[in-house]
């Protein structure tokens, strides 16, 4: 079958612009097909990329944070990589990374980070939420707008996890200050070198992190960061502290741009359809559904990726051992084999939390609860605060000629900016 | 590894390990059986991982926390056996027990 050229996924511009159109156009390929352009297997099906996330077995995580794009560091050898991975670990991008993990070592560090999200855990920190979400929505309220994803989400969510974690009050303005600062994950314009030097957040955080973890050990108090820093494996033995450091320092760097741009990518679709818009402001019961439906439609991961580990199969084709995969969540959430009418947006369909917006398995995001809760709250705050929400057109243009600009990376899907203009 | 039995939602039913470290979600749900969703990934807030667990083994389980329980009342195929699998650990003691999946759409 002939089918329409391939561009790039990660360089094209207009597939960072649409990633959901390019998706489309390469929909007759099936849900899962080799790229004629890099040398990867494409998922684009959402059987098969439950089936992926599914096989811990034949699929290593080591390649989620550099993508899939990048070559190995080194030549695979034999019917087996696992050693191998294991051995060339840290020459994987993030490959000392939770989302990097596999086998043992993930399930001990997820029994230690999973505890952090339970309902009660989320309790405290919904007292927390509520009342800053009070307070920057009167704020951006009173003076009739804001630039949402700067001026309001960035800060908001790296608060919630800072507050989540315990890090002191006189230590948060400076964590807020140094992401701030920092470049997307997947950030297409340095590709392959997305640099973790000593200038990088998630390097002067595990400094701070590794103060509170030996201070915490020595002195424990009541408070998260002792629990954190004395929690053990299930087996009974402790951590390295620097383990706990590199889960927390996580916590920072997977919160931080995919819940601010949730945030966003949900606004945008508020602001834009004035029916919809009503319908939460009148029934705010529906904001979770809306939320989920957001996570599906437009969630901020586009993708993520494995390494096959041994001679496998996706949907039945065949993938030999050293094979990239990228598993394309945008594509998975939109197949049509799975969702009905997949590009409408529609907060009523049936089982519709069964998305892949956080993906599925071992790997599921462990945030996702807490992720759900932010955006609710101040989502509610929004709409309770205002009579109206609507995209600043001297900034974004007029309906039907918007100028949207989408942060540059192969991973996140979300606005750099979102100008917001909010009517009392 | 305790070796235990699973009945599946088809009425099969097969042997399972059960790796001591881990949960009884995570060994579910690596055996492949699809029905049991997990979604939340065993942080304790999706009441996905249901499951009826025998009740001759019922004291050798881990007791169940105020969040499990929350969340076990708000299915309505709770019965006198749930458990939230990503909350329980088996030990030696359990060989032999054997665990219902039910739906968990």
């Amino acid at each position: 079958m002939q089918h329409s050229e391939e561009r790039d996924y990660f360089t094209d511009y207009s597939v960072l612009k649409d990633p959901y159109e390019y998706f489309e156009s390469m929909r007759d390929r099936g849900g899962v097909y080799r790229s004629t352009v890099r040398d990867l297997i494409m998922v684009t099906g959402f059987e098969e990329a439950v089936e992926v996330f599914r096989n811990t077995e034949d699929f290593s995580s080591v390649i989620a944070p550099q993508g899939p794009a990048l070559p190995l560091p080194f030549e695979p050898e034999g019917k087996d990589i696992t050693a191998q991975v294991e051995a060339h670990r840290t020459e994987f991008l993030g490959g000392d990374m939770l989302v990097a993990y596999d086998g043992q070592q993930h399930k001990y560090s997820r029994s230690i980070l999973n505890r952090l999200f339970t309902p009660s855990r989320l309790k405290a920190n919904e007292e927390f939420i509520e009342a800053y979400s009070e307070q920057i929505v009167k704020e951006m309220v009173a003076k009739g707008g804001c630039e949402l994803i700067n001026e309001v989400a960035t800060p908001f969510v790296t608060l919630v996890i800072a507050d989540l974690l315990g890090v002191p009050d006189e230590d948060r303005d400076h964590f807020r200050e140094v992401i701030d600062n920092a470049p997307p994950p997947g950030n297409m314009e340095t590709e392959g070198d997305g640099g973790f030097d000593e200038n990088s957040p998630l390097v002067i955080m595990g400094t701070y992190f590794y103060q509170y973890v030996m201070d915490r050990r020595e002195n424990p108090r009541e408070d998260i960061l002792s629990e954190l820093a004395n929690a053990t494996y299930p087996d009974g033995s402790t951590p390295d502290p620097l383990e706990i450091v590199r889960l927390a320092t996580f916590l920072f760097g997977a919160g931080q741009d995919t819940s601010a741009k949730l945030l966003g990518n949900a606004l945008r679709r508020i602001a834009e359809d004035a029916e919809l818009q009503g319908r939460l402001r009148a029934d705010p019961k529906l904001i979770p559904a809306f939320i989920e439906e957001v996570l599906r439609i437009e969630g901020s991961t586009k993708m993520t990726a494995r390494l096959a580990i041994r001679d496998t199969t996706i949907g039945g084709m065949p993938v030999p051992v050293g094979t990239r995969v990228m598993i394309a969540i945008a594509a998975a959430n939109r197949d049509p084999q799975r969702w009905e009418s997949p590009a409408e947006f529609d907060i009523d369909r049936p089982r519709l939390r069964e998305h892949l917006a956080f993906s599925r398995g071992a790997h599921t995001c462990a945030g996702a609860p807490l992720a759900r809760v932010e955006v609710r709250i101040i989502l509610e705050h929004l709409l309770a605060n205002t009579s109206s929400i609507e995209l600043d057109e001297e900034k974004h243009g007029p309906e039907g000629n918007r100028e949207l600009d989408y942060e540059a990376s192969f991973i996140i899907r979300g606005l750099s900016e979102l100008h917001l203009k909010l009517t009392a | 590894m305790p070796l235990i039995t699973i009945e599946r939602l088809d009425g099969s039913t097969q042997p399972l390990e059960v790796d001591p470290d881990g949960t009884l979600m995570e060994a579910i749900r690596d055996a492949g059986c699809e029905e049991l969703l997990a979604l939340c990934g065993g942080c304790l807030s999706c009441a996905t991982c249901h499951v009826y667990v025998d009740p001759a083994f019922a004291d050798r389980l881990p007791p169940m926390s105020d969040d499990e329980d929350a969340l076990l009342d708000g299915l309505d195929n709770r019965g006198p056996d749930s458990r939230l699998s990503c909350q329980v650990r088996l030990d030696a003691g359990c060989e032999g027990m054997t665990v219902r999946l039910v739906e968990t759409g």
